[in-house]
């Protein structure tokens, strides 16, 4: 489909917006796209006295990726045990299905009780909403990966840690790359929930609450917006590398 | 005993039994018991359910006999080796590999150096006509090509057997032909013992020294047909078509009486 | 292709239709020769918007969402909180205070007594110089920006020197203050929101329970002396919890003004940055040398820094007496130390309400009564001072209070 055409939706939504904006005619129901689009033209500047849209969303980017990087770390190694050893899996599995719904947000007080105030907790609370997304594709990966493979693994004598290396992790590669785009995504929609957290005093996810907390709603949705704008851009990077290096998942056989 | 040096694949009184979780248990084959010898080409013949593959499966250490053993080379067999060679139907390629890194694989897993891996993936690239396509991906090759893949890859760690499963059962009819024609140069001019598994008696009656053939629930050996006509093979001869009529018949005959 | 495009434009016009329809008055109710006005309960960030899009008819609130209201011509204020009904009940009634762990106190008795001579110190300096106070308040909230409700924009400059001179800094805890105080811990048994040691405990033991003044008797000796004594230094930090409201302006200057304080006085707490905008870290000086960091926690609201000191997670809190009251009440082995503010609150109106007095407002009231439409008022959380005093005070006019 030709790049244009898939501006249209947003560029809808945008005359939507614009039209019921003016129908409604009071700008505390709806702002104007014009009252937001003047915060978002000047992202480098200060914004309730908390830095600017570029400052807050930098220092937001970096604790998701210290949060998913540690989130990455730990799931793709246990879920890659968890998947290759069925009475692991059997074990850990109820265990697994019990956390997995909890909403990261409801990790808060816990974050604060075990963390304290501090970069820890923001980073917890990001850490936990991505590790079970990465996980759980981590798991269904490798345990997906096919026998056939496996079998002419054995065959040529790769065995232990040979298989591991050479066949399972490169075909349940999709797989994980999958697990770490919707991870990506989730440990992003965290940063409101993370930034909640007290003595946080920066970051896009704080900046909404707190114009939330003197009824600020432009502010509110520009950054909203960003944050959107944010997830898109990460996530069409993740689909970016997947189409170039994981291309071979097209063959069927 | 004499001449046993020259058995390399021997088959003694095997049988398979599979426990099932909700019936009784299903006996794939029954008291099997043949010999091959080094540099035969062997097809193993029959209908569907006939065990086959897992008498095949069992030669290559997949799974185990219940019951008797397999000698290759007058070793018994344990597990999956590269001495060993096997090629499937489906999914014989890893696609995240070029050409070139497929036929390498059973050499790279014994640990041989880049450069010998290079000159002996190079020969057998060669070998099975892929010249040029080193570097392209399975996912870039047709269905024929990626066998041939699969032949080199075989060939290229110097096994003792040759052991192919219905390997042409997903491409067409042409395409089949061709790489029977093909498999029997390459067999030709590298002699290996192959054990190749079909349930056509066409392919059969093309490629073997010997057709065994068995019979379905339980797999028992049915019958041995020795194929004595020289290659290649004249698919219109006469003794062609003869020997196919009667294995045919008695195929037809196994699976009636089921 | 075009006609599911105008489908779904249309669908999206009827809905936000839908919801612009939605934004109406309360349903009708019949008359009763009783007059009735409504207390709801709202987030003090969204008051302004609710007020102007006619969904409550006035707010309740602390300072400065009363200047704004005022300032950006979104409403009108019908009285500040200390001249509410009944007359004279309200005068210097509490607000905020400053409160420690009792383990921090113990520990630390020297350190605190200086932090509570440069509270006192500030406080002086806020009622003395409200323009600086407004400036730097404004700063530290809102980086000196605008404050857009809609399309209206006003200064934040401009609404914090229109709150600041409502606010009284008192750091005495008078008589006054202490009976004001009783008077709100009556309030809250009549509502069943003390449940735990100040349940039935007596006034005296009230006292000792709530108060440590001892601090803030030494501290004043301290200033009066013109000589603060040096704490000894410490290698951990502390954390000192604080609101985002103007009632915090004492803690603004003394970090943001620190080099006055520091001349002047020989105590201040220095920022680890000379940015603008709210301060995370500083470092308290005192007599030229570092004692120990500071470490500044903006909360949310006065139940979260119970919650946080609770945790250790801070030391200190300069919040409102309600929450730290029902903190004590719970149990926490915490001490108000002195009142750091009074006052500060008030009643606000729609513009186009026909009120400017209590008077004017009580009449309003009996007549949306009579056509059976109430005022619907909002307030800050169940229990707070905000919420006892404008019920009180209805009730004195002989208005029957509902929750809604």
């Amino acid at each position: 489909m030709r790049w244009y055409l898939k501006l249209l939706p947003p560029l809808f939504l945008l005359l939507i917006w614009e039209v019921a904006s003016i129908l409604i005619n009071n700008p505390f129901i709806l702002p104007t796209p014009a009252s937001v689009i003047s915060v978002l033209m000047t992202p480098s500047a200060d914004i309730l006295g908390s830095g600017s849209i570029i400052d807050n969303a930098l220092l937001s980017i970096w604790r998701v990726i210290l949060g998913f990087g540690l989130a990455v770390l730990c799931a793709v190694p246990a879920g890659i045990i968890i998947g290759r050893y069925r009475t692991i899996d059997e074990l850990l599995n109820p265990l697994i299905q019990l956390l997995r719904p909890i909403p990261p947000l409801a990790w808060v007080p816990l974050a604060l009780a075990w963390f304290k105030i501090g970069l820890a907790s923001i980073v917890f609370i990001i850490f936990i909403g991505s590790f079970f997304p990465v996980l759980i594709n981590t798991i269904d990966g490798v345990r997906r990966v096919n026998r056939t493979w496996i079998e002419t693994a054995l065959i040529y004598g790769a065995k232990g840690w040979k298989l591991l290396v050479y066949v399972i992790i490169p075909a349940a590669a999709p797989a994980v790359w999958t697990g770490l785009r919707v991870g990506f995504g989730v440990a992003w929609m965290c940063v409101v929930a993370a930034e909640m957290l007290p003595g946080t005093t920066s970051g896009l996810g704080y900046l909404i609450m707190y114009s939330y907390n003197w009824g600020q709603v432009p502010v509110i949705i520009a950054g909203m917006i960003v944050i959107g704008i944010i997830g898109i851009g990460a996530d069409l990077l993740f689909r970016g590398v997947e189409k170039r290096k994981f291309q071979w998942q097209e063959m069927n056989r | 005993m004499a001449g046993d040096e020259q058995m390399t694949v021997v088959i003694q009184n095997v049988g398979k039994i599979f426990e099932t979780r909700t019936r009784d248990p299903v006996i794939a084959l029954d008291d099997i018991s043949f010999e091959i010898q080094k540099g035969e080409f062997i097809a193993i013949l029959g209908p569907s359910g006939c065990g086959k593959t897992t008498l095949l499966r069992m030669i290559a250490g997949l799974d185990t006999p219940t019951t008797g053993s397999i000698l290759v080379e007058g070793k018994p067999v344990t597990g999956p080796d590269p001495r060993l060679a096997m090629i499937f139907q489906e999914y014989s390629l890893y696609p995240w590999r070029t050409v070139r890194a497929n036929v390498a694989f059973g050499l790279q897993m014994r640990g041989m150096e880049k450069e010998e891996r290079n000159r002996i993936t190079d020969r057998f690239i060669r070998l099975v006509g892929l010249d040029g396509f080193a570097d392209s991906y399975p996912y870039e090759l047709s269905g024929g090509m990626r066998q041939r893949v699969a032949v080199a890859r075989a060939l290229a760690t110097d096994p003792a057997v040759l052991l192919m499963d219905e390997p042409f059962g997903a491409l067409d009819a042409q395409t089949r032909n061709r790489m029977q024609k093909e498999l029997l140069e390459i067999w030709e001019s590298a002699r290996k013992t192959v054990v190749f598994v079909t349930h056509s008696v066409d392919e059969a009656v093309y490629l073997a020294d010997r057709i065994i053939v068995l019979s379905p629930r339980p797999g028992r050996l049915s019958a041995i047909y020795d194929v004595s006509f020289s290659r290649p093979r004249d698919r219109t001869s006469v003794e062609f078509a003869s020997l196919r009529r009667d294995v045919l018949e008695l195929i037809d005959h196994l699976e009636e009486s089921q | 292709m075009k006609q599911i495009m105008l489908v779904s434009l249309a669908v999206l016009l009827g809905l936000t239709l839908l919801v612009a329809g939605c934004v109406d008055e309360a349903p009708v109710q019949p008359p009763n020769g009783v007059t009735d006005v409504g207390i709801m309960y709202t987030a003090t960030g969204q008051m302004p918007v609710l007020l102007s899009t006619g969904q409550i008819d006035g707010y309740m609130v602390w300072q400065p969402f009363v200047s704004v209201a005022e300032v950006s011509g979104i409403g009108t204020v019908v009285s500040y909180s200390q001249d509410l009904p009944p007359a004279g009940t309200w005068t210097d009634h509490t607000c905020d205070a400053l409160s420690a762990r009792e383990d921090f106190i113990a520990a630390n008795p020297d350190l605190v007594n200086a932090i509570a001579a440069l509270l006192i110190l500030s406080g002086d300096y806020v009622q003395e110089n409200p323009d600086r106070a407004a400036e730097v308040s404004a700063d530290w909230l809102f980086g000196g920006g605008d404050m857009t409700f809609g399309d209206v924009r006003v200064s934040s400059k401009d609404v914090l020197a229109h709150s600041i001179p409502t606010i009284r800094f008192s750091t005495e805890p008078s008589e006054e203050w202490l009976q004001s105080n009783d008077r709100f811990i009556e309030a809250l048994r009549d509502i069943g929101y003390l449940t735990g040691g100040l349940k039935d405990a007596s006034p005296a033991e009230v006292r000792d329970s709530l108060y440590d003044f001892s601090h803030y008797e030494a501290a004043v000796a301290m200033v009066e002396a013109g000589e603060i004594v040096t704490p000894p230094k410490r290698t951990r930090p502390m954390s000192l919890g604080y609101l985002p409201s103007d009632h915090d302006a004492p803690l603004f200057v003394a970090i943001k003004d620190w080099e006055y304080f520091n001349d002047t006085f020989g105590i201040a707490l220095k920022p680890r940055t000379t940015a603008p905008g709210k301060v995370d870290v500083a470092d308290l000086i005192v007599n030229g040398e570092t004692i120990t960091e500071v470490r500044l926690v903006q909360g949310e609201g006065g139940a979260q820094l119970m919650t946080l000191m609770g945790t250790d997670a801070i030391q200190m809190s300069y919040a409102g007496t309600p929450p730290t009251i029902s903190a004590v009440d719970r149990g926490m082995a915490i001490k108000i130390l002195l009142p750091t503010q009074n006052e500060g609150s008030g009643l606000v109106v729609a513009a186009s309400a026909p009120v400017d007095d209590w008077n004017s407002f009580i009449a309003w009231a009996d007549a949306r009564s009579a056509e059976g439409r109430p005022l619907r008022i909002a307030a800050p959380i169940r229990g707070s001072i905000q919420d006892v005093q404008i019920k009180y005070a209805l009730q004195d006019s002989g208005v029957v209070v509902k929750e809604v």
